[in-house]
């Protein structure tokens, strides 16, 4: 059973191989910082952004600088103690090198962003300093400091804790804080602006869907095998803190929006977390509880494949991990 | 809530107002709502908006409603066209658009006089009303990067009917010349490229598309010449492809120090810096193809440039890696032999040669042990592949194909060395000459009226488009003397195809359907045959290309014979081609080169229509650009789902649910479905039989793209061996598809599997599972 307490290495016979597949597909798409390029968005901060939209996009590097981090964190101190499968723990491994990945990102994205180091180092400190920001890292480190104490899920009630603390940062902080993140950069990207940042959310993306539908998976067969656990008080509390979730972020979009940005509004955005909350809830087999549309139509772009003009912006959709040796050419193979 | 207007003052919103502008740009496009773009633009305005900013949210509010109903792209690119016209001054008429472009230095003094001296029928020529024409996408990449804007203010200064007058004013010799031309391209049947479009009529007429170098002089200084020349002329807008095979490979000796060489390696480095430093005049980012042949001993480093991981020194992000392969390469691999590599200044025959010569020379320095080292051709081969399956890079074209059919290689010593960046223009180069070629694409989807094809229309059309390509040869302006003094012996030009696509949808053809291969090649033949008529015709008023004598028309030997020998299958052919050979050979020819096939991904942008020969990619996908991702809905199948009674929300959700895919689809009917395959259901292999039948009246190339959702090494040697053996010159990238994708955000997510499912996918999918016992 997967919250056994009992360390398990056994990986033959295996008992979860769809753990194993994400490992296997998410090796598939490894990128490197390498590949970013931020010198347009370097002009654009430059010449095209309102004071209004350069206020939004200070408030997003600061909570993009130390985000990432957190759930690193939080990786290493509970999902990777508790999940007892040799499988989630592989997959874990490709995560957190994930989220390094992304803390690299950021740190290039502020360092090319604010030139000025007085500035930079406002931003890192942001969970802290800026009230906004701090009030989403303090929701993370609520759900996170319960269960720091916990050694051992060696009673029901500290196996429903700790299934808190994963739809905690499956839903709420990947689900709900980055998308709505994201849904910004978006925003911007389809007024033309920022193409770089665009592109490396388009990529942080990607990672981040695969990291919440590992865990919804993980939370899939801990009610399978745990069905108990999911009981009225854990329904009760995972509703609360979805809610809590969306007023947290809700206090974060008024602040990235007090100037008044044209196109997108508070109202607007609070649509599009309930949308996103609802879909968590379905991930995690409860009903629905908002029932809003989606106020962004330009989401849809992030739903369909994309053509990239070669000239202009390096494509993405490529993937990695092939052997090349002698004895795999052949010329018989249907293409 | 009040509007901030142009002049500083305050304005209430009123709704009516908004709705009366959306109300003008509806009218007469049906299943649109002008009451829904007014309230929703509303809904985003916030107090102290300003009125552009109220502009600008309309047309992006009717934007974000393309993806529930396509025709709202038509009304966005009427709102986006009448604010170009306020940004313009709603006043301006033509002459005062003359007057202002040249006060700022940016007409030429011949396209000044040109249109002054009769500007009144130049101005009764302009249909402001063709802006109707435009896609939302393709008028907004106008907008952003090709009509003229005011050097201080950046604010636009010409309408689009202005641009296309003035890109055909800046090719034309008379004012009636320039208005057939502006009616052919405003109304979309063809369209000249990208940096004619931008440079067409102004002070720096830099209207060629591509260049191909060569690294001719294997020293410090001729690295350096080579580099410094490709700042020049990616500075103005052009793409490149440079040969490095002379350079001396890593471990070389270096004479003048007695020290061994580090190979091209670090000079790759440097030159991708210098590319990515050099942008196109701000409107596009500079970019570069680097050829290597694979007897070159560092052709196994030069395959890793494009990695993720390893040392920074030997990554060049930025370039584009392409490989010059001969044949008898690819006859190692069939036969499991070794491969041996060279430096080139141990082996210098080899770059003098192609076919049965460089075959002849290959193996003789084999025997006098010249080889540096010895490798397996098949894991050569196989590490080729990785790279095009892990980067998309490292373009296979064919060295002795591209040599053999070329009209300019008939005297010995004179070669084919590289491909452009993007793989369609084949040209000899040297030390002395730098290739260059203007390009511009024929929109196939503009001849197809009534599930018929006019032959005809398509005749006339490339006469004049190849009577202006030549223009250009002439009119340019060029970046170096080694592209100038080339340019003029040669007057090579690449009249492309855009849209062969959209042409099977209006027709009904299945891409890959044996009907739509015999139109596609009768297309082709029609284009080439009316190529070589026209500048034949030119030639007899004008002269021929100063290298005429020197070329194969000489002896009397066109595309179409030179195919014979090289590929396995010849299409049909409609017209008598030994004739036209014969008539070649008395009255000579314009052009040494005609037709190239480019990938035209802005132009056809612009056109609307899809890219080049390629199948669609999705029914729904989304572009990237400098200016903006944008959604792209097939129209033609919301058509045919809409005559159905089969589009609904529901529908639309279920298509983005499966990729854009319709396949899977049960509520549509089968052979809607075949119809709307996209690529990545479309066969490869009748790809590739496609173009290798279309080969035969191209005598440049074509950008030909593969792809494969799933590569892996068994699939791509056969596909690569199996295009070589079609007889296919170059091939361009590779696309596949990311592993694991962005969760859908505006569709339902389904509910969690239950863990009996999630193992019958993985079993389903055996290679990434190896796990399930």
């Amino acid at each position: 059973m997967i919250l056994n307490t009992e360390l398990n290495l056994t990986l033959r016979p295996m008992q979860y191989p769809q753990f194993f597949k994400l490992y296997k597909d998410s090796i598939k798409n490894i990128w490197t910082t390498d590949e970013l390029d931020f010198s347009i968005d370097f002009e654009h901060l430059r010449d095209k952004m309102s004071p209004k939209e350069a206020h939004l996009i200070k408030r997003l590097v600061a909570f993009f600088a130390t985000a990432d981090n957190l759930v690193a964190h939080n990786l290493v101190l509970n999902f990777y103690k508790h999940i007892n499968s040799p499988e989630y723990r592989m997959f874990l491994g490709k995560q957190l090198f994930d989220e390094m990945l992304h803390v690299e990102t950021y740190l290039l994205l502020v360092d090319n962003y604010l030139p000025d180091p007085v500035e930079r180092s406002e931003a890192f400190d942001a969970y802290r300093s800026i009230p906004s920001v701090k009030l989403k890292a303090d929701f993370c480190f609520k759900y996170m400091d319960s269960i720091n104490e916990l050694d051992k899920l060696d009673t029901d009630q500290k196996k429903r804790q700790f299934v808190q603390n994963l739809i905690c940062f499956a839903a709420c902080v990947e689900g709900l804080f980055f998308f709505g993140s994201f849904a910004y950069v978006y925003f911007l990207r389809n007024k033309g602006l920022l193409p770089g940042l665009a592109a490396a959310t388009n990529w942080v993306f990607r990672d981040e869907t695969t990291h919440i539908d590992a865990a919804m998976s993980a939370i899939q067969v801990i009610r399978e095998e745990y069905p108990h656990l999911f009981d009225e008080q854990l329904r009760k509390a995972t509703e609360n803190m979805i809610d809590e979730a969306i007023e947290v972020e809700l206090a974060f979009c008024s602040d990235a929006l007090s100037l008044g940005v044209s196109g997108i509004s508070p109202n607007m955005m609070k649509d599009y977390l309930m949308y996103c909350a609802d879909n968590r809830l379905v991930q995690l087999g409860y009903p629905k509880k908002y029932l809003t549309k989606n106020p962004f139509p330009f989401m849809v772009l992030q739903d369909v494949q994309s053509l990239t003009n070669f000239f202009e912006k390096r494509v993405t959709e490529y993937q990695k991990g092939f052997s090349a040796t002698k004895q795999a050419v052949v010329f018989d193979e249907a293409f | 809530m009040h509007v901030i207007k142009r002049d500083g003052s305050r304005e209430e919103v009123k709704i009516e107002k908004i709705l009366h502008a959306v109300n003008r740009a509806c009218r007469g496009i049906p299943n649109v709502e002008a009451l829904d773009i007014a309230k929703r633009t509303i809904s985003g305005l916030h107090d102290g908006s300003t009125t552009e900013e109220l502009d600008n949210l309309s047309i992006a509010t009717a934007v974000m409603l393309m993806a529930e109903e396509p025709n709202y792209s038509k009304v966005a690119a009427r709102m986006l066209s009448e604010s170009v016209r306020k940004e313009v001054g709603r006043d301006m008429a033509f002459r005062d658009y003359l007057k202002r472009a040249s006060e700022h230095g940016a007409l030429s003094d011949r396209v000044l006089g040109l249109a002054t001296e009769d500007f009144q029928t130049i101005e009764y020529a302009i249909r402001h009303e063709r802006d109707d024409l435009f896609e939302y996408f393709g008028l907004k990449t106008l907008v952003d990067r090709y009509l003229l804007r005011h050097p201080e203010t950046r604010k636009v200064i010409e309408r689009p009917q202005w641009m296309l007058m003035r890109v055909a004013l800046g090719l034309s010799e008379n004012v009636g010349e320039a208005i057939e031309f502006y009616d052919i391209i405003s109304q979309f049947l063809y369209m000249p490229s990208t940096p004619t479009l931008f440079n067409s009529g102004t002070r720096h007429p830099q209207m060629s598309s591509c260049y191909l170098l060569t690294v001719a002089q294997d020293s410090l200084q001729g690295i350096y010449k080579t580099i410094t020349d490709c700042a020049h002329l990616s500075k103005w807008s052009g793409g490149l492809g440079v040969d490095w095979t002379p350079v001396r490979a890593s471990g070389a000796l270096i004479k003048g120090t007695n020290g061994l060489s580090n190979g091209i390696i670090p000079f790759l480095k440097v030159f991708d810096s210098s590319v990515h430093a050099v942008n196109q005049g701000g409107k596009r980012k500079g970019a570069a193809a680097v050829y290597l042949e694979p007897w070159h001993a560092d052709i196994e480093t030069f395959l890793e440039l494009r990695n993720n991981t390893g040392a920074e020194e030997r990554r060049t992000h930025n370039l584009n890696l392409a490989l010059w392969i001969p044949d008898l390469f690819m006859r190692r691999v069939e036969s499991d032999s070794d491969w041996s590599l060279f430096s080139p200044e141990m082996a210098p025959a080899l770059l003098k040669t192609f076919g049965p010569e460089f075959d002849k020379a290959y193996e003789s320095y084999e025997r006098e042990g010249k080889a540096l080292k010895k490798v397996s051709a098949r894991q050569l081969y196989s590490r080729m592949m990785q790279t095009l399956a892990e980067t998309g890079n490292g373009w296979i074209c064919f060295k002795d194909k591209a040599n053999l059919r070329c009209s300019q290689t008939a005297r010995p010593g004179t070669i084919v060395r590289s491909s452009n960046l993007c793989t369609e223009i084949l040209e000899v180069t040297s030390s002395e000459e730098t290739a260059v070629c203007n390009l511009g694409s024929i929109n196939l989807s503009a001849y197809v009226n009534q599930c018929k094809f006019d032959f005809e229309r398509l005749g006339q059309v490339v006469e004049r488009a190849v009577t202006f390509l030549d223009r250009v040869v002439d009119i340019n302006f060029y970046p170096t003397n080694e592209a100038s003094s080339s340019n003029k012996k040669w007057r090579p030009v690449g009249l492309g195809i855009m849209g062969l696509q959209d042409c099977f949808f209006k027709m009904g053809y299945v891409f890959d359907s044996p009907e739509a291969k015999k139109l596609s090649d009768h297309i082709s033949e029609t284009i080439y045959y009316h190529a070589l008529k026209t500048s034949s015709k030119i030639a007899k008023q004008k002269g021929s290309f100063p290298a005429f004598k020197d070329s194969r028309y000489a002896s009397g030997e066109l595309q179409v014979q030179l195919a014979q020998p090289n590929q396995p299958f010849m299409p049909e052919l409609h017209y008598d081609w030994d004739a036209l050979a014969r008539d070649i050979q008395r009255d000579g020819l314009r052009n040494s080169l005609l037709i190239a096939v480019a990938p035209t991904a802005t132009i056809a942008s612009i056109v609307g229509s899809y890219e080049s020969i390629e199948p669609q990619i999705s029914t729904f996908f989304k572009r990237e650009t400098l200016s903006g991702e944008f959604l792209n809905i097939n129209r033609y199948l919301i058509d045919d789902l809409k005559q159905m009674g089969l589009w609904t929300p529901q529908m639309r959700a279920k298509i983005i649910e499966s990729e854009g895919s319709v396949q899977n689809i049960e509520a549509i009917p089968l052979e809607i479905r075949a119809k709307y395959k996209t690529v990545w259901e479309v066969s490869q292999k009748t790809l590739i039989d496609m173009a290798a039948s279309r080969s035969a009246f191209i005598d440049q190339s074509q950008s030909l793209n593969l792809f494969l959702e799933e590569p892996n090494i068994g699939k791509l040697s056969s596909m690569y061996m199996y295009a070589w053996k079609q007889g296919i010159k170059t091939t361009y990238y590779l696309r596949s598809r990311a592993k694991t994708k962005i969760k859908k955000t505006t569709v339902e997510t389904p509910k969690a599997v239950t863990a009996e499912e999630a193992v019958a996918c993985s079993l389903e999918n055996p290679e990434t599972c190896e796990a399930c016992t």
